[in-house]
């Protein structure tokens, strides 16, 4: 008998000492609800937002006319460091080439003479070579009578950068940095590296 | 559809609520009146719930409605099993073009598949977009119902009204002879027994217990949550890393993306012997061991590809890596995947032969990639003119390498020194052992004679095998990085723990009230009916009401 009153009267003073703080608590409760509320969904926001987002950088962008031209920073073969800042603000053309690949060989006559042709004006032309040694890039050149600049990538990094599915593959890129067309295979003729020279400068 | 929410015992309950929150009484009439009542979440209002919602509550009760999660819930799986018709192009090492693979490896519907992007199902916005609305779902439905539930388990009544017992799906209605105090008392014991945990009020009674596997599903939900935060982390790009690397043997190659780089120091193929393979399996050639023994460098200086500097390594992991003992540094793993048997000189040793004399000076290094302009042999110096790694002939018969790859080096010397023109002598030299090379080599040197570069007195010679070295085999090996699957086991740790209590345990209760020597016992529990009609039947034995436990089910009686 005395068991059950006992804790009958334990039972009453929990439930009246939560009624004594029942008006205080909702009110408090309800006075968070609001900015618990927000705090969730602009988590949700973050969270969501970024996992999405990330799905939109797709990993293999292929470069196209109208993007932006990685940049690098390569040895040349005259020592010096290039980059492709040093060329900014001046149409570019940039050849790929490798001494392994006949058609490379084959269009450097007339990648010469255009870049002979242009030599005193704006425009700029070079070679990247496509990880080869210094040696056989150098003797290659030598005896093709080749004096246009060539810089030296490393380990294929460059060629990856750009994407380069075959070779030859030349950009011209236009004095703002934005990749204007790309040629993928050759050899070029003179007059073709001409005509994209001439769209690049907006002669044409 | 407004409800007048102040319940007959004075109880004010918010918008929503189906059970008073004080006495029990049911408040929503949409059942009729002999049927158990809807006991989910104690009939507490959900959260949220609101009479006039502004575009952020109609958001969070979108996201709040069980039948909305269903329905992501069925999308995802409906995509996920559309992502597996035809491969994924992750699961490519190297997919130039998808499209046109696609459409060449499973035709018309296979370019149809891959232009809808499903071949990129997992990586999709609208996939990721739904995972990330089931995880804000569970979130939501959770805190919205969690709470409710948790203040109306904590502030039970213990004297019920007569409606809400009646209506539970175990009841019993009888006379007792008793004093009602000391019956309530007695059978409180007997719960107690039964571990029960007993509270009274007069001649009423509340019996609960394992009142903590209601958290169950909770707590598989944080699991949940956490599960999908950490597969979501896996787009963070330091957080997952799966690639391929082709490393010939003493080659030391960067890993792509990492300031690491990784040699291959010697790899080796066992085969299993014949007599030890099954009769059908004998002559076949099956692997016993591929093993390569690696070593990973970190990059201290010079790491960002700087053009006049080589990266500064240091080694700081050995590992002979076999299949299912990956190297394992800092989160970064590699585990064995392929090899290739493809035989490729790295660095020879070669003696400079004067053919006139007999002597010979060196031995000089000659090292395939990236070979030194001058060697010294002796007294003569050596300077590199040209090199073909891969030597053959162009449509005009000149020399030419025909590729990158050390297939077949061969390399053109100037020689200078004593007794020697001043402007040296040239010389083409094959270090490959093969016959036509030599062939090759003696043919070139020869008709530089004629052409007066050189006067035949040279010669190179590899004397041992130690001057040699060379990669037999090529290593392909998997890098990985999933620094989101610790976090991935954590949450299916803690969504297994939320599972079982969920499962195991069951939360039972009992509430009873004498109304002039009238008793009326109502019970519930989520699961598992027949056990808390045993119990009770049992515990009512105990003080003398003898019932068959299947005479309690209400939902029996009524029909």
């Amino acid at each position: 008998m005395f068991k059950t009153g006992a804790l009958g009267v334990s039972l009453r003073i929990r439930y009246f000492r939560y009624n004594g703080r029942k008006g205080a608590g909702g009110d408090k409760v309800k006075r968070y609800r609001k900015p618990i509320q927000y705090i969730i969904l602009a988590v949700v926001l973050l969270v969501g937002g970024y996992a999405i987002g990330q799905s939109f950088l797709s990993p293999n962008k292929a470069l196209k006319p109208g993007s932006d031209a990685p940049a690098f920073e390569l040895l040349g073969l005259d020592g010096q460091t290039h980059t492709l800042d040093s060329y900014k603000g001046k149409p570019l053309v940039v050849n790929f080439w490798g001494t392994f690949c006949p058609p490379c060989r084959n269009e450097m006559p007339a990648l010469q003479a255009q870049y002979d042709k242009w030599k005193n004006t704006d425009v700029q032309l070079i070679g990247i070579n496509l990880s080869e040694d210094r040696v056989s890039v150098g003797s290659f050149l030598r005896s093709y009578d080749i004096n246009f600049p060539v810089l030296l990538d490393k380990n294929k990094k460059t060629e990856k950068k750009y994407g380069l599915k075959e070779y030859p593959t030349t950009f011209f890129i236009s004095a703002d940095g934005k990749i204007k067309d790309i040629v993928i295979g050759g050899p070029m003729s003179e007059e073709t590296i001409e005509s994209h020279i001439k769209r690049l400068l907006g002669t044409d | 559809m407004i409800h007048n929410t102040k319940c007959e015992c004075g109880h004010q309950n918010p918008t929503g609520t189906v059970l008073c929150e004080s006495c029990g009484k049911p408040l929503v009439e949409d059942l009729p009146l002999d049927t158990p009542l809807e006991m989910r979440y104690d009939g507490a209002a959900r959260r949220s719930q609101k009479q006039n919602p502004a575009v952020i509550d109609r958001v969070w009760n979108f996201f709040s409605s069980v039948k909305i999660a269903i329905w992501l819930i069925i999308l995802t799986l409906i995509g996920a099993a559309v992502g597996t018709i035809y491969p994924q192009e992750s699961t490519f090492i190297n997919l130039d073009d998808p499209a046109s693979y696609y459409k060449e490896t499973y035709g018309t519907s296979g370019a149809i598949y891959q232009a809808l992007g499903f071949s990129r199902t997992y990586e999709s916005w609208w996939f990721i977009g739904l995972l990330v609305m089931i995880g804000t779902s569970l979130v939501i439905c959770s805190l919205d119902r969690v709470l409710p539930l948790y203040k109306a388990l904590s502030k039970q009544q213990v004297r019920k009204h007569m409606s809400f017992l009646t209506r539970q799906q175990t009841v019993l209605e009888t006379d007792i002879a008793a004093d009602p105090e000391k019956w309530v008392a007695d059978f409180g014991a007997q719960l107690k027994r039964k571990r029960y945990r007993v509270w009274t009020d007069g001649t009423a009674l509340l019996a609960e217990k394992n009142r903590f596997s209601r958290w169950g599903p909770y707590i598989n939900h944080i699991g949940l949550i956490v599960f999908l935060l950490a597969v979501l982390g896996r787009s963070v790009p330091a957080w997952h890393m799966d690639q391929y690397v082709g490393i010939d043997e003493h080659q030391v190659k960067q890993i792509p993306g990492t300031d690491y780089y990784i040699g291959n120091d010697k790899f080796t193929v066992e085969y299993y012997k014949d007599e030890e393979l099954p009769d059908k399996l004998k002559g076949t050639a099956r692997a016993k061991l591929y093993q390569t023994q690696a070593t990973l460098y970190a990059c201290t200086q010079y790491c960002n590809d700087d053009p006049l500097h080589d990266p500064v390594l240091k080694p700081v992991e050995s590992h002979a890596i076999e299949v299912n003992s990956p190297l394992e540094y800092k989160g970064l793993k590699l585990y064995q995947y392929n090899f290739e048997e493809k035989v490729r000189l790295i660095e020879v040793k070669p003696m400079l032969l004067d053919t006139v004399s007999g002597k010979s000076y060196g031995p000089f290094d000659l090292k395939m990639s990236d070979p030194a302009e001058k060697s010294q042999a002796g007294p003569y110096t050596l300077t590199l003119r040209d090199v073909y790694p891969d030597f053959g002939l162009d449509e005009e018969g000149r020399p030419m390498t025909k590729s990158r790859d050390f297939n077949n080096p061969a390399f053109v010397f100037r020689i200078t020194g004593p007794d020697v023109d001043e402007k040296g002598e040239l010389y083409i030299y094959f270090p490959m052992p093969s016959a036509s090379d030599k062939g090759v080599q003696q043919q070139i040197n020869a008709s530089f004679k004629k052409l007066g570069s050189n006067t035949g007195r040279f010669n190179f010679q590899v004397g041992k095998m130690e001057n040699v070295t060379f990669s037999q085999y090529t290593t392909f090996l998997n890098v990985r990085v999933d620094r989101a699957m610790p976090y991935v086991w954590v949450g299916a740790g803690i969504s297994m723990i939320g599972l079982v209590m969920g499962f195991y345990w069951h939360h039972r209760r009992i509430w009873l009230r004498i109304d002039g020597g009238r008793l009326t016992l109502g019970a519930h529990t989520n699961k598992n009916t027949y056990g808390i009609r045993n119990e009770t039947a049992s515990a009512l034995a105990k003080v003398g009401i003898v019932v068959d436990p299947k005479a309690l089910d209400n939902r029996r009686n009524t029909r």
